[in-house]
């Protein structure tokens, strides 16, 4: 007998499991099939904080929401079938492959909602078949999913949201990441994103890509070289780069196959990511029984395909019941507007309306806070320069002293007279876009939102800034542990004047924590003990310690010596004097001088 | 704020008189330095401990110098990295050799051990030198070299561990005179009372000078000097020449130090430096010290002698000014007189005379009855 049910919906990512949640809410009886191991779709591979407001899950990992949404699916009544392939849907039926049972079968449904979200594009280049080469999703799923690192020096292709996460949680799981390469001239994804990953040293390469993979059995290197205007790569600006792995992450298109078997009218949009289904502002399709949500109607992000599987399921119910779901259905239309109101939503505006969907734009703050402060106060500073769907800043403030202004997409504000610095707000953001400063008497005090392995209190660090450069030296002031969201706080005593440099730090290795001055063997304690006796001079240190006096010249230690006198006396490091630079640069024998002098004179 | 003494001139000589005043009870002291400590000449010399010098004066008062140095990581409380390597002085010159042989005459007659060595005694001992052209050489074994910024910095340490204030980054812009007496001095951190001041400014000893309306009568001439990449400890003397125009020392951590003098410097501070010095010294250094044809330069800087008209110091209290003190005009070798004057200053001003060193004949006044080279300067 063929199974039936009265709500079938395909795939249990974001879109699907809220289309299902919906469904079930009026009491509907609703199967969701999905070929994956674990609901969810893309969810569970997603180790970062999702944006958005904090009704969609924003500032919560994504597979943590895949999670969350998938129980409250399964206390709704829903069912799942996992491993379970649509293999096609015919004339006659709905046909699903039980992978594990090896059994295909049909079901009939009185509705369907296809979540069938996107597939990984990828380009082709030079060897590009070497075993080495991979799509952003494989390697997320292997890495994050599977807990298999799949190389350890990765080139990304590609910087759109996916390249920059992906490339963040490869510095996470310990691996190196030689560079992104981004033909057009600009970062696609969100600036915050990038900035995460440029401030540990990742550098971006804009009008770049990739034209060859080296290696015979499998990917030891990548050439990449420069783009013109037409993104046709420019002979002689090849570089070479020793990588064991390339991950391509160069967009997304929606996977339609099972959305043009239910006789859906598929166009090609660009905007929404390539063909498409055509659907209505309920979102429907043009057959009637037929609903899309998530990727699949547009290439977007997780909080946008909750929202449109959410209608597309109240429209479901709302039909299978007869009730009128018209408030639900309302609420869950203006959250989506107030979403695609930013310039991140321009495309997919614009896309729409080809399909006479209107979606306005507009009515949120652009203009970025100037003010920083009263000098001396904690307080946060907000690194957010883009309008961007996104408010946790906002609705975790426990004192009511920062607002996005307008409506989600506005750039936020601190109110610093009601801001307390107490740091809720930088475990919160997504973006890790929000740091803590503080001026004190000898240094400074910077919290840094941090997701890796916590430094020990009192420990040296090396100092970043937003560029992954070293500025100088610092030590850990306190680490504030968030046990829930996994977004700590480090605070750093840092040189005074660094408060906008410094964005990340790395640990010293136990070699470092010995020595600062590498030629000539001065170790860190010598410095300090000799700063603590008034030597607070760099060119006092170098005379009493033979600090740089070596053959680099000071290259290697002037700057960190720079750092500790700093954080000692409370003098910032541009008001100290970095000594002298004496020739040599490089040291120079008698005889090469000799030589010279000699070929000159005849 | 009032200090009974303010002392000009961070470097060893205004360090080594604080250290000395704190040492006979005298601790209303402060040092005024405009950039840091051991940053003029001091910071930049050689590093040499001579006692072969042609003026009997000079000699006595650089063996009452080594004899502190001896005792320095003792009482001042710093290893100053001092080793008493010996001077080996070589003379290319028949006139000059002469000169030699009457100046260890005199130097034995006050006590000093000195040889006289002929070219060939030179090989024997030291293979590794060139000697052509060598007339003759003498050594003094108890000459030698320190490090002369932990040297002033251990004087410094000490004066500060008494109560003697010290007062870097700050500059001395006037002198504040009333019915012919100093009453202070203005300065980038405001004014301070004094009643005794003493003008150990080095190269900058005439500017001073002039804030108080007296002339004095030194100038300061550019000598480079620049230190190699260090090799085994073997050559513990400093090799020294007039005529042949150099100087050379291995430091203790294996570093090569060498300099010259050039005539042609002008007057006037200059603290960059020249490849034309790389050149002639590297030409005539392998020449004498082949060993050295390999080794690489690392480091080139240069300081200033502050030169008097006889290469000798000026000492003592002005005659114009009744509380106003100098040593200045050390020409290139206040680095190894330091604690000798430091010690005789620091008597004048609390004693009213010096009680181990006769100093009068280094008096500023000396010059109006006429002028007698000190011959042993590079």
């Amino acid at each position: 007998m063929v199974k039936k049910v009265q709500a079938l919906v395909i795939g249990a990512g974001p879109a699907g499991l809220c289309g299902a949640i919906a469904i079930a809410e009026s009491g509907v009886d609703v199967l969701v099939v999905d070929e994956g191991i674990k609901p969810g779709g893309q969810l569970p591979k997603q180790t970062h904080k999702f944006f958005g407001h904090e009704g969609f899950f924003a500032s919560t990992r994504g597979f943590e929401i895949g999670e969350i949404l998938y129980q409250k699916a399964i206390d709704l009544g829903v069912k799942f079938q996992m491993k379970t392939t649509v293999s096609g849907i015919y004339e006659d039926g709905i046909v699903v492959y039980e992978r594990d049972n090896e059994k295909a079968y049909d079901i009939n449904a009185d509705f369907l909602l296809i979540a069938t979200g996107a597939s990984e594009r990828f380009i082709s280049f030079k060897k590009n078949f070497l075993p080495g080469v991979y799509g952003a999703g494989a390697v997320q799923t292997l890495m994050n999913q599977y807990r298999v690192l799949p190389g350890q020096d990765f080139l990304i292709v590609g910087a759109g949201n996916i390249g920059l996460i992906v490339a963040y949680q490869l510095l996470q799981a310990g691996a190196n990441v030689k560079a992104i390469v981004e033909a057009s001239d600009k970062v696609g994804g969100y600036l915050v994103h990038a900035n995460k990953v440029k401030r540990m040293g990742v550098p971006i390469l804009l009008k770049h890509t990739i034209v060859e993979a080296i290696g015979e059995e499998k990917v030891r290197g990548a050439v990449i070289s420069e783009v013109d205007e037409r993104f046709k790569p420019i002979k002689g600006t090849e570089k070479e780069l020793v990588v064991d792995t390339i991950c391509l992450a160069v967009g997304l298109q929606p996977s339609v196959e099972l959305a043009a078997q239910a006789g859906a009218k598929i166009e090609y949009i660009p905007e929404l990511g390539g063909y498409v289904p055509f659907r209505d502002e309920n979102m429907k399709t043009s057959v009637d029984n037929v609903y899309i949500a998530g990727d699949l109607a547009s290439i977007e992000e997780a909080s946008t395909a909750m929202i449109e599987g959410y209608i597309a399921g109240y429209n479901i119910a709302q039909k299978i019941t007869g009730k009128d779901l018209s408030e639900k259905i309302n609420k869950m239309k203006k959250e989506l507007e107030e979403f695609r109101k930013g310039p991140f939503s321009t495309k997919v505006r614009n896309g729409l309306k080809k399909f006479g969907v209107n979606f306005p734009e507009g009515g949120f703050r652009t203009e970025k806070q100037e003010n920083t402060g009263p000098t001396g106060k904690l307080r946060v500073k907000i690194e957010c320069p883009q309008n961007i769907p996104c408010n946790p800043c906002e609705t975790s403030c426990p004192t009511g002293a920062i607002s996005v202004g307008g409506n989600i997409n506005g750039i936020p504000h601190v109110d610093y007279e009601k801001c307390i610095g107490c740091g809720v707000c930088v475990m919160k953001c997504p973006g890790l876009a929000i740091f803590l400063i503080q001026e004190q008497e000898k240094y400074s005090i910077i919290g840094i939102p941090y997701e890796f392995e916590l430094p020990e209190i009192n420990e040296k660090v090396l100092l970043q800034n937003k560029n992954g450069e070293i500025v100088g030296e610092g030590e850990v002031e306190k680490v504030v542990r968030n046990n829930r969201g996994k977004t700590h706080i480090v605070f750093l005593k840092i040189p005074k004047g660094l408060e906008n440099e410094v964005r990340h730090f790395s640990k010293i290795s136990l070699e470092d924590e010995e020595i600062v001055c590498r030629c000539e063997e001065v170790t860190r304690s010598k410095i300090e003990e000799a700063i603590d006796n008034g030597f607070t001079d760099f060119e006092e240190l170098r005379r009493y310690l033979r600090i740089s006096m070596g053959p680099c010249g000071g290259r290697v230690c002037r700057l960190q010596t720079l750092s500790i006198i700093s954080m000692k006396t409370g003098i910032p490091i541009s008001e100290l004097e970095p000594g002298r630079f004496r020739p040599p640069t490089i040291p120079i024998p008698f005889k090469a001088i000799i030589k010279g002098d000699e070929e000159n004179e005849i | 704020m009032k200090y009974k003494v303010c002392i000009i001139g961070g470097g060893v000589i205004g360090t080594a008189i604080a250290y000395f005043l704190g040492k006979m009870g005298e601790t209303s002291v402060a040092i005024f330095e405009k950039r840091y400590l051991s940053s003029g000449a001091t910071g930049r010399c050689g590093g040499g401990i001579r006692q072969q010098w042609s003026t009997e004066a000079n000699v006595k008062l650089a063996m009452r110098s080594v004899e502190f140095f001896k005792k320095f990581k003792e009482e001042v409380g710093m290893d100053i990295e001092y080793k008493q390597g010996g001077y080996l002085l070589l003379s290319y010159s028949e006139e000059e050799a002469e000169q030699f042989e009457k100046n260890v005459k005199m130097q034995r007659e006050q006590g000093l051990e000195v040889e006289i060595l002929s070219p060939k005694m030179v090989k024997e001992r030291y293979p590794y030198i060139n000697t052509d052209g060598v007339v003759l050489a003498t050594f003094c074994p108890t000459d030698g070299h320190a490090n002369p910024h932990k040297t002033t910095f251990g004087y410094a340490k000490a004066a500060e561990s008494k109560g003697i204030n010290i007062y870097t980054h700050t500059e001395v812009n006037g002198i504040d005179i009333e019915n012919g007496k100093i009453k202070g001095i203005q300065t980038s951190r405001g004014y301070f009372e004094c009643d005794v001041l003493v003008n150990a400014a080095g190269a900058w000893s005439k500017e001073i000078g002039k804030m108080a309306g007296i002339d004095f009568p030194t100038e300061s001439y550019r000598h480079q000097i620049f230190v190699t990449e260090p090799l085994k400890y073997f050559f513990p003397f400093m090799a020294i020449s007039f005529s042949g125009n150099f100087y050379i020392r291995q430091a203790l951590h294996g570093q090569f130090i060498m300099g010259q003098g050039d005539k042609d410097e002008k007057p006037g501070i200059n603290e960059n430096v020249t490849f034309k010095f790389e050149k002639e010294m590297a030409k005539k250094m392998v020449k004498i010290f082949p060993f050295l044809n390999n080794l690489r330069i690392l480091r080139h800087w240069s300081g200033e002698y502050n030169m008097s008209p006889d290469a000798q110091p000026i000492l003592g209290k002005s005659s114009e000014i009744e509380n106003f003190y100098y040593a200045i005009g050390f020409s290139g070798h206040g680095f190894m007189l330091a604690p000798a004057v430091g010690e005789a200053i620091a008597e004048m001003i609390v004693f009213g005379k010096t009680l181990h060193s006769d100093i009068s004949y280094l008096d500023k006044e000396r010059f109006k009855k006429g002028i007698i080279q000190e011959k042993n300067v590079v």
